[in-house]
C-alpha cells in the first residue's frame, strides 16, 4: 500500500532516532520542523524546569507530603526506565529527562495525601506499560503520565479522590483505610454533586487556594511555566489555546443556566461559568504540559487544532454530563488514540510528490 | 418518536457505550483484523451490515413470533440462527466480489456469527425497546438505528486501532510484544480512557 | 495412538485457543474474574466442544456447504442447552456463579471456530481429541488469567484472602485489566519462546 511508503519517511521517527543517538546532527526532513537545533534531552529538561513553579506552589499549599509524592514518583520512574532498558538490552537513556518528566507529571496529577506506594506503582506502570512497551521514547502512542494516572484511578479510586484542604501543614502519608486528614472535595467534584460553592472565588482558583492535585491547583505558577515555554519556542499555541477555548465555549453554551439550557438536570452554583471551568481541575496543567507532548500529538497545525478541539469537547462533555467530575486525562488519552488517524489525513505534502 | 432519542442512541452507541471499548463485545475480530486499515474497514462494513439487518429481522421475530406464542425464552437461539444465516449470505457475497479479501478474513468472517457485538445489539434492542412484552412506540426505528450506530461504533474503534497499529508497524517495538501482545495492551489503554464516559446522564 | 495424543496436546500449548489462536475473548474477559468461575466455564466449554466437534465431524458429509454455519449453530446450541440443564440439575451453585455465561457458550468463538476450521474436515477421532485439547487449553488459560486477576484485583484466591492489608488494584477486575493481563502474558510467553530459539 503506498500510504505505508509515505509513513516510512515520517519525520518524527527519523528525527527522534537520529537526535537520540546523538550521532548525526544534520537532518534532512520535510516540514513541520522544529526551528531550534535542540536535542530531545534539552527540551525535556526545559519542560521540567518550567514545571518547577507549579510544584513549589503545590508543596507550599499542601505541605511537605506533596514533596514526598513528587520525589517518589520521579525516582520510581527513573529506576523503572533503567531496569526495563537494561532488561530489554536497549540503550539506557535514563538521563534524557523524559522519565524524569513523566514521573514529575504523574506526581502532579495525584492528590497530595496518598499512600507512599501509589506514586511508585503509578510511575512503574507509566514507564513500563505507557512508554517502554511501545519501544521507548518517540514511539509511545499515549501520554505516559496520563496512562499511569488513569490506571491508578481505575485501580484505587478511593485514594485518588481523597483530597485535602489547602494550607494544611505537616501532611504525612495516609494510613490505609483510616484517614485523619481533613478531606475536602475539589471545586469540580462539589459542582458535580450539585453543591453551591460560595466561598470559592475565581481568585482562589487562580492562586490555588482549593482542593485538588499537587501540580494542577496553582494556575499562576503553571502559566509562568507555560509562558517560559512559549517564549523559548518549545511549545506552540495551537493545541493549548484551542483546547482551552473549546472548553470555555462549550461550558458557556451548555453549562447549567448557560446560553442554551437543554433539558438537563439543574445545576447549582456556577452556571455557564466558563472562567470557572477554565481555571478549575487539571485543564491548565493538561492543556499546556500534557496535550503539547510532541510524541503523542499530531504533527501538522491543522491536526493540532483538531486535536485541541477534540480534547476540549470531550473534557467539557465529561465535566457537564459524565459520571466523573473531571475529564482532562480521559480526553487527552482518547485524542492520543486518534492522533495516528489525524496525522494520516492532515499530513502535509512531501515536496516533489503529487 | 423524537429526535432527541435518536441523538441519544447515536452518541451512546458510538462513543459512550462503544460496543468494543466500553461493552467489550466483538473483541476477537477487533484484535485480529485491526492490523491494517483497509481490511479493518472492510470488516467493519460487514459487521455493520449484519448488525443492521439482524436488528430489523430480530425485531420482527420478537414482536410477531416470540411474544404472541410465549416463546421469549427462545430469543437467544432464534436470534443466533438469524444472524448465522445472514453471515452465511455475507460470506457468499464477499467470496464472489473479492476472493483475496475472503481469504484474508479467513476464519473471522464466519465468526461474525458469534461476534458478541451482533448478538449483543439484538438483545440490547429487545431489552431497551420492549417493555413488559410490548413494543414501545417507534421501537422499530430505534432498533434499526441502534443497529446502524453499533456498527458505526465498531468501525470507530477499528479505525483508531488500525491507525495506531499501522504507525507502530514502522517503529522498532520490542520483539516479544510485536503484534498481538501490544494490540491487547493498546486495547487495554484505549478502554481505560473510555472509562471517562462512565456514569453518563443526559 | 500417538497421533491422537498429539492432536490433544496441540490444543494446550502450540495452538492454545486463547493465547495463540486468539479466540473466545469475550467470555474470557468476562468470566476470568475469579478462579472458580474460570474452572467452571472451562469444564462447560470443554464438554460443548467435545460434543459439537464429534457430531459435526460425523455429519460433515451430509451438510450442504451453503448452509453449514446455521447447521453448526444448531448442533452447538443443542449441546449448550444440554450443558445448561445438567448444570442446573447437578451443580446449581456453579450455575448461579456463571450466570448468563453458560448460554453464551453458544457465541464462544472457539466452538464455532474449531467446527469450521477443523471438525468439518477431519475424522471423528481427530476431532474428538482436538475438541478435548482445545477445551483443556482454554480451561488452563482461564485458570491462569483468573488466578492473576483474582489475586491482584480482589486480593483473594478461590474466595479466600491471602495477604492481609493488601490493597488490590480494582482495574484488574475490569475488562481493561483483563486485556492488560492477557497482553502481558502473551508477551511473557513470547519472551520464553524467543529464549528457546
Amino acid at each position: 500500500m503506498n500510504n505505508q511508503e509515505e509513513f516510512r519517511r515520517d519525520p518524527e521517527e527519523t528525527q527522534e532516532q537520529k537526535l537520540h543517538s546523538g550521532k548525526n546532527k544534520l537532518i534532512v526532513s520535510f516540514s513541520p520542523h522544529l526551528h531550534k537545533d535542540e536535542s530531545v534531552s534539552k527540551i525535556m529538561w526545559m519542560v521540567v524546569i518550567s514545571l518547577i513553579p507549579a510544584g513549589v506552589a503545590g508543596i507550599f499549599i499542601f505541605g511537605q507530603g506533596a514533596l514526598w509524592v513528587i520525589l517518589l514518583g520521579i525516582v520510581a520512574a527513573l529506576i523503572t526506565e533503567w531496569i526495563v532498558q537494561l532488561f530489554a538490552k536497549r540503550r539506557v537513556s535514563v538521563l534524557d529527562g523524559s522519565a524524569f518528566l513523566t514521573g514529575l507529571l504523574l506526581a502532579y496529577n495525584l492528590p497530595p495525601k496518598v499512600p507512599f506506594w501509589l506514586p511508585i506503582v503509578g510511575s512503574v506502570f507509566a514507564i513500563a506499560i505507557g512508554k517502554q512497551v511501545f519501544g521507548g521514547l518517540g514511539q509511545n502512542i499515549f501520554n505516559p503520565a496520563l496512562t499511569g494516572r488513569v490506571f491508578l484511578m481505575a485501580s484505587w479510586p478511593k485514594y485518588m479522590t481523597t483530597f485535602t484542604s489547602p494550607l494544611l501543614a505537616g501532611a504525612g502519608f495516609t494510613k490505609p483505610l483510616n484517614y485523619d486528614a481533613i478531606t475536602s472535595a475539589t471545586p469540580l467534584a462539589a459542582l458535580k454533586e450539585g453543591k453551591v460553592l460560595e466561598h470559592i472565588s475565581h481568585w482562589n482558583l487562580f492562586w490555588g487556594i482549593r482542593g485538588g492535585c499537587i501540580g494542577e491547583v496553582c494556575i499562576f505558577a503553571l502559566l509562568l511555566g507555560a509562558l517560559f515555554l512559549f517564549i523559548r519556542g518549545y511549545i506552540s499555541w495551537h493545541i493549548p489555546i484551542t483546547y482551552i477555548f473549546a472548553v470555555g465555549l462549550f461550558t458557556y453554551v451548555f453549562g447549567p443556566k448557560g446560553l442554551f439550557t437543554p433539558p438537563l438536570r439543574a445545576g447549582a452554583g456556577f452556571s455557564g461559568d466558563w472562567l470557572f471551568h477554565i481555571l478549575s481541575g487539571g485543564l491548565i496543567l493538561g492543556a499546556f504540559f500534557m496535550a503539547t507532548d510532541y510524541v503523542t500529538t499530531p504533527l501538522t497545525r491543522k491536526g493540532q487544532i483538531i486535536f485541541g478541539i477534540g480534547c476540549g469537547l470531550i473534557t467539557a462533555i465529561i465535566r457537564l454530563w459524565g459520571g466523573y467530575p473531571e475529564g482532562v486525562s480521559y480526553a487527552i488519552l482518547m485524542m492520543n488514540a486518534a492522533t495516528p488517524i489525524i496525522d494520516r489525513y492532515t499530513k502535509s505534502r512531501i515536496y516533489g510528490t503529487r | 418518536m423524537n429526535a432527541a432519542q435518536f441523538l441519544t442512541i447515536f452518541i451512546s452507541a458510538v462513543f459512550i457505550y462503544n460496543v468494543i471499548l466500553s461493552r467489550f463485545l466483538g473483541l476477537c475480530s477487533f484484535v485480529a483484523i485491526s492490523k491494517e486499515t483497509k481490511p479493518a474497514m472492510a470488516m467493519s462494513l460487514s459487521v455493520m451490515f449484519v448488525t443492521t439487518m439482524s436488528s430489523i429481522i430480530t425485531w420482527f421475530i420478537y414482536k410477531f413470533l416470540l411474544i404472541p406464542f410465549g416463546l421469549t425464552y427462545l430469543r437467544t437461539i432464534s436470534f443466533i440462527l438469524v444472524i448465522a444465516t445472514f453471515v452465511q449470505f455475507v460470506e457468499m457475497v464477499i467470496r464472489k466480489i473479492s476472493p483475496p479479501l475472503y481469504r484474508f478474513f479467513g476464519i473471522y468472517l464466519p465468526l461474525i456469527t458469534v461476534n458478541c457485538a451482533v448478538l449483543g445489539v439484538a438483545v440490547l434492542n429487545v431489552d431497551m425497546f420492549f417493555i413488559n412484552g410490548r413494543a414501545t412506540p417507534g421501537s422499530f426505528y430505534y432498533s434499526l438505528f441502534q443497529g446502524i450506530c453499533v456498527g458505526l461504533g465498531y468501525a470507530l474503534a477499528m479505525l483508531l486501532m488500525s491507525g495506531i497499529r499501522e504507525r507502530l508497524d514502522l517503529c522498532d517495538v520490542p520483539k516479544a510484544v510485536k503484534d498481538f501482545p501490544l494490540a491487547f495492551i493498546i486495547a487495554s489503554i484505549m478502554s481505560l480512557s473510555f472509562l471517562g464516559f462512565n456514569g453518563f446522564r443526559f | 495412538m500417538k497421533k491422537y495424543f498429539y492432536e490433544f496436546l496441540k490444543g494446550i500449548i502450540k495452538e492454545n485457543p486463547t493465547f495463540v489462536l486468539v479466540l473466545g475473548l469475550c467470555p474470557t474477559l468476562a468470566v476470568s474474574v475469579s478462579v472458580i468461575n474460570g474452572i467452571g466455564m472451562g469444564i462447560a466449554a470443554t464438554f460443548v466442544l467435545l460434543g459439537s466437534n464429534v457430531i459435526i465431524s460425523l455429519i460433515k458429509n451430509i451438510i450442504p456447504d451453503r448452509i453449514r454455519i446455521p447447521c453448526f449453530i444448531v448442533v452447538i446450541a443443542t449441546f449448550v442447552t444440554i450443558t445448561e440443564m445438567m448444570m442446573k440439575a447437578y451443580s446449581p451453585v456453579l450455575d448461579r456463579a456463571l450466570g448468563i455465561y453458560v448460554p453464551l457458550i453458544v457465541v464462544n468463538c472457539i466452538v464455532l471456530g474449531r467446527a469450521e476450521a477443523y471438525a468439518q474436515k477431519q475424522t471423528v477421532l481427530n476431532s474428538l481429541f482436538d475438541g478435548l485439547g482445545m477445551g483443556v487449553g482454554f480451561t488452563l488459560a482461564l485458570i491462569l488469567i483468573s488466578g492473576i486477576r483474582e489475586f491482584l484485583g480482589a486480593g483473594k484466591i478461590l474466595g479466600h484472602t491471602l495477604v492481609k492489608g493488601f490493597q488490590p488494584a480494582f482495574v484488574l477486575g475490569m475488562p481493561s485489566g483483563a486485556l492488560l493481563v492477557i497482553g502481558l502474558l502473551l508477551g511473557f510467553f513470547n519472551v520464553l519462546k524467543n529464549r528457546r530459539e
